[in-house]
């Protein structure tokens, strides 16, 4: 961690856990940000001294008022800055004067209007640096912390929330409002609550690792707008994942692709930002979340119950229709039915009405009342081979909602297996959901995102254990030969590398490049497809030619040594037809493989991320499926099969229909090597290798075509 | 008119619509963060001057004057 890092780390528990706060910038009017935020701390019953700082005001709710910050003899914690942006500056160099090393700040008008904002915010970032402070903002709408030691409320949201386990952050203000307003109506609790507003000193990385040393958080929820540095929120997650073992669960805006079209290879075009930041996520150990009920959903999966020690499930339903919506449910994402012990079904047998399903789903009949529900339950718990419980309801005449509701956060209390339900309806159901919420029973409306939230919590924490990822170590690498082609390149400000010289490059990473000479006379090629063996390959090699197909500048399946010419002078006439300006360094003389499967593998560089890589099934038809795979190097050996089988073409490697295995190791192995590459190589802007031709398991697989683009400006 | 006159005209004016002694106006006082003036009053302090001194002024520039004394200055532009 660098230093800054560790003052943050500090200064962030006085934002927390301040004993007294300065709320500069303070006003007496009501229904004001300023005044709010003094009687949101009063509200919630905060356990330390409040001093209001107000030019003017001699009293503010009932309490002393200071002129500035300065003038108060007492030590002050926590600098909450309310003045306008044009005065925070003042207001921040009297809170370093203080000695105050912790401030949140409200105040909007800085880098998010542009202009003068973005010097303001330089401006108070470089103050916050020179007294070594640590601030949250500006553009926020506060923090709170609901830990009783503290209860600060120091923001100007209507309400304080419940305690809880879940810590939010929150680069937008405005929907921290409506996220308290949604958990307060199912009793959701938070432990921390935070809105970040424009970073500009405390990062939602350094609030990451805030709450992974939290003991009252178990779940970390965030809404992000924009990645800023991609590699450093993988890091993060990653620690925090991997060594607290809490899960991250991301809400994402900004959906829309953008810069795709301009791209020049496959893979520029198919990573778009979004699904880069996908494969990070996932990448990272990081739950992403399509909206603010999903993410609600699985976080009190997470922060409730303990997770299932296994997939296997009971199903208790008092309707059959919603017990196989269920377990249809189940079943897709990945969970199982369990099946009961021969005690479990003979106590089920005896205990319930003929009539009623005692196979998994149990089906107590739509006339059940609590009693029943009490003997499908403890059954169920009390089987070895559950490790949770499903509990479907639907409100017939004779239900009785709220004791049912009582009886399983009754029984659920005495096991140690976890318990979900879904009272499904809207009316009548409402109180019975009451009791689930207020005795912490994750309620869901649909049994559908019950099945979705506790299979994303297995998935979990089956997977957290292996989020930290080990780089393969090659010994047979000469970064030396990539880098000295790479730099000689932009030297000579060349943006494109023919494929001759790209092998080259991909050769020196071990990648699997065929035996290829360049030609210059119809003779030489001859000669050369001579020496590789027929059926060879001839491609026009220029600077100029990116798309060599379209040039006539291909061709294929040159049986003997008169063919050979014959291609030599074909291509050289077609490209001088279609492409007369181009500069031509000669004919590239390859062996053809033609009995293999294709595959694409990528490089692209992305703003947040660095270095995407790519892998897709190859061919003609990779941008019109866009059925691809994107990981963020370093791709360790476990990511890479990842991204395999991630694809859904991936049946056709393995065999599909009849065809032979593919070599799916050769591809794993040179997706990490590409993986090196890109993390060695910065001066590699784009990398296309369409195809990667692979052979049966065992033996291997060939590039058959490669591109590279170059950054000029890097070396 | 010569600057003293316009800053003793200029502190009047602060301290009749920011409802202050005239004494608790220092020239360096910044009208939000010493003197405690809110938007509202920002904009009438330009009223006040505008009509004190009988100029009319450029709103946007005027908001960003700070001060007693860049007010001065910047009202002695206009004269």
């Amino acid at each position: 961690m660098t230093s800054k890092t560790e003052i943050h780390k500090k200064n962030l528990e006085k934002i927390f856990y301040p004993e007294s706060v300065a709320i500069i910038g303070a006003n007496k009017v009501r229904g004001t940000v300023p005044y709010d935020i003094i009687a949101n701390i009063l509200k919630a019953d905060f356990n330390g001294i409040v001093f209001p700082v107000s030019p003017r005001e001699k009293f503010i709710a009932g309490i002393k008022s200071y002129q500035y910050v300065v003038d108060i003899e007492d030590p002050v914690d926590l600098a909450i800055l309310v003045f306008p942006s044009s005065v925070c500056h003042m207001a921040l160099e009297q809170c370093g004067q203080k000695g105050i090393k912790s401030a949140i700040i409200i105040s909007a008008g800085f880098k998010e209007v542009g202009g003068e904002g973005i010097e303001r915010e330089k401006q108070i970032k470089a103050i916050a640096d020179k007294y070594d402070m640590s601030f949250i903002g500006p553009n926020c709408l506060g923090v709170i912390n609901t830990d009783p030691s503290s209860r600060i409320n120091a923001s100007f949201a209507r309400k304080m929330p419940e305690e809880g386990s879940i810590g939010f952050l929150s680069q937008s203000g405005a929907l921290c409002t409506a996220v308290l307003d949604y958990a307060q109506a199912k009793h959701i609790g938070f432990s921390k609550f935070i809105s970040f507003g424009n970073k500009a000193d405390i990062s939602e990385i350094d609030l990451l690792y805030y709450l992974k040393d939290d003991p009252k958080t178990k779940v970390i929820l965030m809404y992000l707008e924009e990645v800023s540095d991609g590699i450093a929120l993988m890091k993060a997650a990653q620690d925090v994942i991997s060594k607290s073992g809490k899960p991250i669960l991301v809400l994402k805006s900004g959906r829309t692709s953008e810069g795709a079209s301009a791209a020049a290879s496959h893979t520029g075009s198919l990573a778009g930002s979004d699904e880069i930041c996908d494969a990070a996520f996932k990448q990272a150990g990081i739950i992403r979340c399509s909206n603010i009920e999903e993410m609600f959903n699985i976080a009190i999966a997470f922060a409730y119950q303990p997770p299932p020690k296994t997939n296997s499930i009971a199903i208790i339903t008092n309707a059959g229709g919603p017990g196989v919506l269920t377990t249809d449910a189940a079943i897709h994402d990945g969970l199982k039915l369990a099946v009961f012990s021969d005690e479990t079904t003979a106590i089920l047998k005896k205990n319930l009405p003929k009539t009623a399903n005692i196979k998994n789903p149990v089906d107590v009949i739509g006339d059940a009342r609590a009693d029943r529900y009490n003997i499908a339950l403890t059954s169920a718990f009390n089987d070895p081979a559950v490790d949770a419980v499903f509990v479907i309801l639907t409100p017939q005449s004779m239900t009785d909602i709220d004791l049912i509701a009582r009886e399983v956060a009754k029984v659920s209390s005495h096991y140690k297996k976890p318990v979900y339900a879904s009272f499904m309806g809207e009316a009548d159901v409402k109180e019975g959901i009451d009791v689930l919420q207020r005795n912490k029973i994750p309620h869901y409306s649909l049994p559908e995102s019950m099945s979705k939230a506790v299979a994303t919590v297995y998935k979990f924490n089956q997977e957290k254990h292996d989020i930290v990822k080990k780089e393969r170590i090659f010994n047979d690498l000469k970064p030396e030969i990539a880098k000295a082609i790479l730099n000689n390149a932009i030297a000579e400000n060349v943006g494109y590398l023919t494929e001759e010289t790209a092998l080259k490059v991909l050769e020196a990473y071990g990648l699997p490049v065929l035996e290829s000479y360049l030609a210059n006379t119809s003779a030489e090629a001859a000669q050369y497809a001579e020496k590789i063996g027929f059926p060879a390959v001839m491609k026009v090699m220029s600077e100029d030619i990116i798309h060599k197909f379209d040039v006539g500048g291909v061709v294929l399946n040159i049986q003997d040594t008169e063919d050979a010419k014959t291609a030599y002078e074909t291509i050289l006439k077609n490209v001088q037809v279609k492409q007369p300006d181009a500069k031509v360094k000669g004919v590239l003389v390859t062996k053809m493989v033609s009995s293999g499967q294709e595959v694409i593998l990528g490089l692209k560089r992305d703003p947040s991320f660095n270095s995407v890589i790519m892998f897709g099934l190859g061919g003609i038809f990779v941008e019109i499926f866009k059925d691809v795979s994107f990981r963020i190097a370093p791709v360790d050996e476990i990511s890479a099969k990842a991204m395999i089988n991630e694809i859904k073409s991936s049946a056709i490697l393995r065999g599909a229909r009849g065809k032979a295995v593919s070599d799916i190791q050769s591809i794993v192995e040179s997706i990490m090597r590409l993986s090196k590459l890109a993390t060695d190589c910065p001066q590699i802007k784009e990398l296309d290798i369409n195809p990667l031709i692979v052979l049966e398991e065992g033996k291997g697989c060939y590039i058959a075509d490669a591109k590279i683009m170059l950054s000029i400006n890097s070396k | 008119m010569d600057k003293i006159e316009i800053q003793k005209q200029v502190i009047n004016v602060v301290a009749k619509v920011l409802k202050m002694d005239a004494l608790e106006v220092s020239p360096a006082a910044n009208f939000i963060f010493d003197l405690g003036a809110d938007s509202m009053q920002s904009l009438e302090l330009i009223a006040g001057f505008e009509e004190e001194f009988n100029i009319e002024m450029d709103e946007d520039k005027a908001l960003a004057v700070q001060t007693v004394s860049d007010a001065v200055e910047f009202i002695h532009g206009y004269l």
